[in-house]
């Protein structure tokens, strides 16, 4: 919900209720101030009555429709009270005074009606209008606030897309408004500094990052090259041989470790921001014809399924890694004459392969957890999720005979 | 490959450029050091050099610039960039602005000689080359092993086995390292020993059957020597 929307809502509905108790309230005050009204002119014809008796001497022909007399035997306090009449079958609302009038020694209860229809419809009239006017006013207001606010937050809204299309890498790009409103003018002042701030931590890292595989990339490969160097003398042990092997082996890995993590730093810091549009229908083939020597040596049995195209906005670098790395697990970890099958349909891309049963499925993803074959370093999968879960690609795993990936890409805003 | 090759190497890293041009040298290259860009670049100009290798951190800036005045100056040269930068990215800048060949760091030595060597062949070549070597003719461009007149058969996994042999006769090639070799072929597929005893065990039976002698010694526990 808009702010805007949200704030003349919370307003119109405070602003009702707070008119409904105050129309309850106020048609009482006019009834009070009419019955009042009513009242002293009751008293008023009381008056007149008593005049109009006292000057005829006379009371038996004043009675009529509004005007009962009654003979009674005591005098009691004048009083007011609500009364209804029928006339022509309908119920009206009549004030009445009701006094004792001493004449000719005698006493009269007399009773004097005054309706109230007129002032009842007074009231609804009043009422009905006050409603009526209450209305067009807070509708126009409603308008004018939101004209009001949206022109306010205009800035608001224009620093907001910019925000959405921040580039880490290309700060200068970005360029704020200047808003005349000092909250919005704060925020942006804000958002200028820590656009900046952002960029150059990120750059720090990045270069960090780069500065890290460079320098232990350099001294692994000095590392390696002297003990294959070495591994060229003659008369070495086959002791000596071996322990040179081991050493080698150990620096790869070492290597391979450092340039994986690095990586997967990488992709969490955001260093991969070049999009590009990925045909995933296309890049399943490209990947898979890089690996045909490999799937053919181990006689594996391919079949492809693709029922449309898939286009998804991603970094080609990350699209390059996450199917190179899925294809390659879905090889590297099949049977001899083993089968691989690769679905894509609608939005859904399945890799089933056949393959030994992993015994912890639930941490397949997670960070060198390796299978039996020990030349895998258990990271290839953790970096598929980890690009998966960048761009919002759920990805799941299970295994009903053959192991089965399911990759949904979801994302609507990526996909074409 | 009748006179020596001259290359040059660009690399800051003084500990890792000596062992680099020792083991250029000792295979009969002619190999120069350099650890600037400056430097590079007068060299460049006065001399020919059939290889540049080149790394891309220099202190005094990004190799990648070089490349294109090495390319203008003389299309046959080839360029291999050596860098421990990450990978793809960067490769593929480099690749697009002329270079012919990218090593990650860390790499084995036989690893760049082959390297080398198939590059020279390429650019001196253009295609038509042949390696002769004992009683095996090998012809990396059409993937061809030929002996005795007759082709041999081999899949693509043994033939670059036995390229990988070839440009490193006499020379004991570990596991780990002949693993690296193949596994950086297909996107650092984790080939594991099993498999390349698997694949030289085919290979050495198919040059046997050929009739050729047995070239590829086992050294137990390490690796592999070609030996002619």
């Amino acid at each position: 919900m808009k702010l805007t929307t949200k704030t003349s809502l919370s307003f119109i509905s405070l602003s009702t209720i707070f008119f409904l108790i105050g129309s309850v309230f106020m048609y009482f005050a006019v009834r009070v101030i009419l019955a009042e009204d009513l009242s002293s002119r009751l008293y008023q014809m009381q008056g007149n009555f008593i005049d109009n008796i006292n000057s005829k001497n006379d009371i038996s022909n004043a009675s009529n429709q509004h005007i009962f007399i009654n003979e009674s035997f005591e005098i009691n306090t004048t009083q007011f009270s609500d009364t209804v009449l029928i006339e022509n079958d309908k119920y009206v609302l009549y004030r009445k005074i009701c006094f004792y009038h001493n004449i000719h020694n005698e006493i009269y209860k007399i009773e004097i009606l005054q309706s109230q229809a007129q002032t009842d419809l007074l009231i609804w009239r009043i009422v009905i209008l006050n409603v009526a006017l209450a209305m067009v006013f807070f509708l126009i207001i409603f308008f004018l606030n939101q004209i009001s606010v949206r022109r306010g937050l205009k800035v608001f809204y224009s620093t907001v897309s910019k925000l959405e299309n921040f580039n880490i890498s290309k700060p200068e790009l970005m360029y704020f408004e200047n808003a005349e409103i000092d909250e919005l003018k704060k925020l942006t002042e804000v958002l200028k500094k820590m656009s900046l701030k952002i960029s150059s931590d990120f750059n720090e890292q990045k270069e960090y990052t780069e500065n890290v595989s460079h320098e232990i990339q350099t001294p692994l490969a000095i590392i390696s090259s002297k003990a294959d160097e070495l591994l060229q003398s003659e008369n070495l042990k086959k002791e000596e041989m071996e322990q040179l092997e081991i050493i080698m082996n150990t620096t790869t890995r070492l290597a391979k470790i450092n340039q994986a993590l690095i990586l997967l730093t990488k992709i969490d810091n955001r260093f991969y921001t070049d999009i590009s549009v990925i045909s995933i229908d296309k890049i399943i083939h490209e990947k898979l014809d890089f690996f045909s020597d490999l799937i053919s040596e181990k006689k594996i049995i391919l079949t492809t399924n693709i029922c449309n195209i898939l286009d998804f906005k991603m970094n080609r670098y990350l699209a390059d890694t996450l199917f190179l790395n899925i294809i390659k697990n879905a090889i590297m970890h099949n049977n001899i004459s083993g089968s691989i099958n690769i679905n894509l349909e609608g939005n859904i891309l399945q890799i089933m392969n056949t393959g030994p049963k992993l015994l912890n499925k639930e941490n397949i993803f997670k960070r060198f957890v390796r299978s039996s074959n020990k030349d895998s370093l258990g990271i290839g999968l953790s970096i598929v999720k980890r690009v998966c879960n960048f761009y919002f690609i759920d990805i799941n795993y299970s295994f009903d005979k053959v192991h089965r990936f399911n990759l949904n890409f979801k994302d609507e805003k990526k996909l074409l | 490959m009748h006179s020596k090759n001259k290359i040059l190497l660009v690399e800051d890293e003084s500990s890792l450029s000596k062992l680099v041009v020792k083991y250029l040298s000792d295979n009969s290259y002619i190999c120069t050091h350099v650890s600037r860009l400056k430097s590079a670049r007068e060299l460049i100009k006065k001399n020919s050099y059939n290889t540049v290798l080149l790394d891309l951190g220099l202190p005094d800036g990004d190799g990648l610039s070089l490349i294109k005045e090495i390319k203008q100056k003389d299309y046959t040269c080839g360029v291999i960039i050596i860098s421990a930068k990450d990978g793809l990215n960067n490769k593929v800048e480099g690749l697009d602005l002329g270079a012919d060949d990218y090593l990650t760091k860390p790499f084995f030595m036989p690893e760049l000689n082959a390297r080398v060597k198939s590059l020279i062949r390429r650019l001196n070549f253009e295609g038509n080359n042949e390696i002769l070597i004992g009683a095996l003719k090998v012809i990396p461009d059409q993937m061809r092993l030929v002996i005795n007149d007759c082709d041999v058969e081999l899949t693509n996994s043994e033939f670059n086995l036995l390229l990988y042999f070839t440009s490193n006769k006499n020379r004991v090639l570990s596991k780990t390292n002949l693993a690296e070799y193949m596994s950086s072929k297909y996107f650092d597929y984790g080939f594991s020993d099993d498999v390349i005893y698997g694949h030289i065990k085919n290979l050495k039976k198919k040059l046997e059957k050929s009739g050729a002698p047995d070239y590829i010694k086992n050294i137990y526990g390490v690796g592999y020597k070609f030996i002619v």
